[in-house]
């Protein structure tokens, strides 16, 4: 018992110490009189970021284009999707396909998406964030793009945070690439059916945020399982550095009182309809894997 | 030994759910920041949180800003706004912009009219506090 009592006292101890060093901090860490003490480890060291897919379907819509509802992954192949994996990256393949349909107010396909975000998060174990609440929230602002891209966004920072802090970065890391994949595909494909320099552009400007996918699942990559799929975007990444690109940088000026800064920097470019057209081929073959 | 054993996972298990509660708690203060001003257009996230715990180490990551867009970038340790210094760096290391100088303000925002890649970087003001969860968060609009 009292041996019992020697552990506890001391584990109580550290826990209401950890607990009372709340988010406000305190003015002075008392630690700070040796700066060359180590208090704990990093908890994270390895900070990765994707673009949101969200921002892809922004610049498809500006650029006024139809929708394309024929390129989506059908809502019906939901249930097909078996392992911890598929569902990850089909999770992250349907919010960027909701992303899409909502910008363009198609409700019906919106609310077919939204079905399969959330039977895909609710085998993951994500419904927190894809909720009864934020269904209802959702189906209530239908016709309201920003509202609707706003809640959409705001459940998929829940479910990465809620991933993160349960230790489940694997999934979180497939849910952002297959994400990454699905607006990868929306962009070859209707640059396929209508040529648009804009959105040659845009494929173009993803070659930095491949090397961090690759990077992110190779970092989560438990005993292997992406593998393949690391593999796929390696040799996506071959083609990707064939495509120029020349930054020039230019220093940038700052709006004090608005808290805001220009980036006045320069970037030209240029891709060859060859390698444009690998891409596009083998982008297709990595999602088509994905979704069959 | 099976005490010590029992006592070194309590430890370890209370400490991860103090930090991830602490982390949860400062990423909903700092996604406040995102909603901008009333009447403004709101930021929408970009979907992810980024966290570190910091003692008086620099966390680092790289993003894509994409052209044509107005990023905000917020930063927070928690309900004090201004503990937390963050600097945006383009590929070739020039400084794009640091809060430092503009009193560690927590969050800021980002015309940008090319698409560009950039390394942010984050650590806590050690006048401040030495160590802590740190949370950033993006949003954008356009």
């Amino acid at each position: 018992m009292r041996k019992i009592f020697n552990y506890l006292v001391p584990t109580l101890f550290a826990f209401g110490t950890l607990m009372s060093c709340d988010g406000d901090g305190k003015e002075m860490d008392p630690d700070i009189k040796d700066p060359n003490k180590t208090l704990m480890t990093k908890f994270d060291n390895k900070v990765f970021s994707i673009p949101s897919p969200v921002q892809t379907s922004m610049l498809i819509k500006q650029l006024n284009l139809p929708f394309y509802s024929d390129i989506l992954n059908d809502a019906g192949n939901v249930s097909g999707y078996s392992t911890k994996s598929a569902q990850a990256l089909n999770l992250g393949l349907y919010g960027t396909d909701l992303g899409y349909s909502a910008l363009y107010n198609e409700s019906s396909y919106s609310l077919k998406y939204l079905s399969a975000v959330q039977k895909l998060s609710k085998k993951l174990g994500l419904s927190g964030a894809f909720d009864k609440s934020f269904m209802k929230r959702v189906e209530d602002h239908l016709s309201n793009q920003d509202t609707l891209m706003m809640l959409v966004s705001d459940a998929f920072m829940q479910g990465d945070m809620f991933l993160k802090n349960a230790n489940r970065k694997s999934d979180a890391a497939l849910i952002l690439a297959g994400g990454w994949i699905e607006s990868m595909y929306i962009l070859s494909e209707i640059n396929i059916k209508k040529a648009t320099p804009r959105i040659v552009e845009r494929i173009g400007e993803q070659q930095w945020t491949l090397v961090s996918i690759i990077d992110l699942l190779s970092e989560y990559n438990t005993k292997g399982a992406n593998d393949e799929l690391i593999g796929d975007l390696h040799d996506l990444q071959f083609y990707f550095d064939k495509i120029e690109s020349k930054y020039t940088y230019v220093e940038p000026t700052t709006d004090v009182e608005n808290k805001t800064t220009m980036l006045n920097h320069k970037l030209e470019i240029k891709i060859d309809t060859d390698i444009l057209n690998q891409i596009s081929m083998k982008i297709r073959s990595i999602r088509e894997k994905i979704t069959n | 030994m099976k005490l010590k054993l029992i006592y070194s996972f309590c430890i370890v298990l209370l400490a991860s759910m103090a930090f991830s509660q602490d982390c949860e708690q400062i990423a909903r203060d700092c996604s406040k920041y995102l909603e901008g001003k009333a009447g403004e257009k709101k930021f929408i996230s970009d979907g992810q949180v980024y966290t570190a715990f910091l003692d008086r180490e620099k966390a680092e990551f790289k993003t894509t800003l994409y052209g044509g867009s107005t990023y905000r970038i917020a930063a927070s340790v928690g309900r004090k706004e201004n503990y937390v210094i963050f600097t945006v760096k383009d590929s070739e290391g020039n400084v794009l912009f640091t809060n430092r100088k503009y009193k560690n303000a927590p969050y800021w925002d980002f015309e940008v009219a090319n698409t560009i890649q950039v390394l942010l970087e984050t650590e806590l003001d050690t006048d401040f506090k030495v160590t802590g969860c740190a949370v950033m968060l993006i949003g954008f609009k356009q």
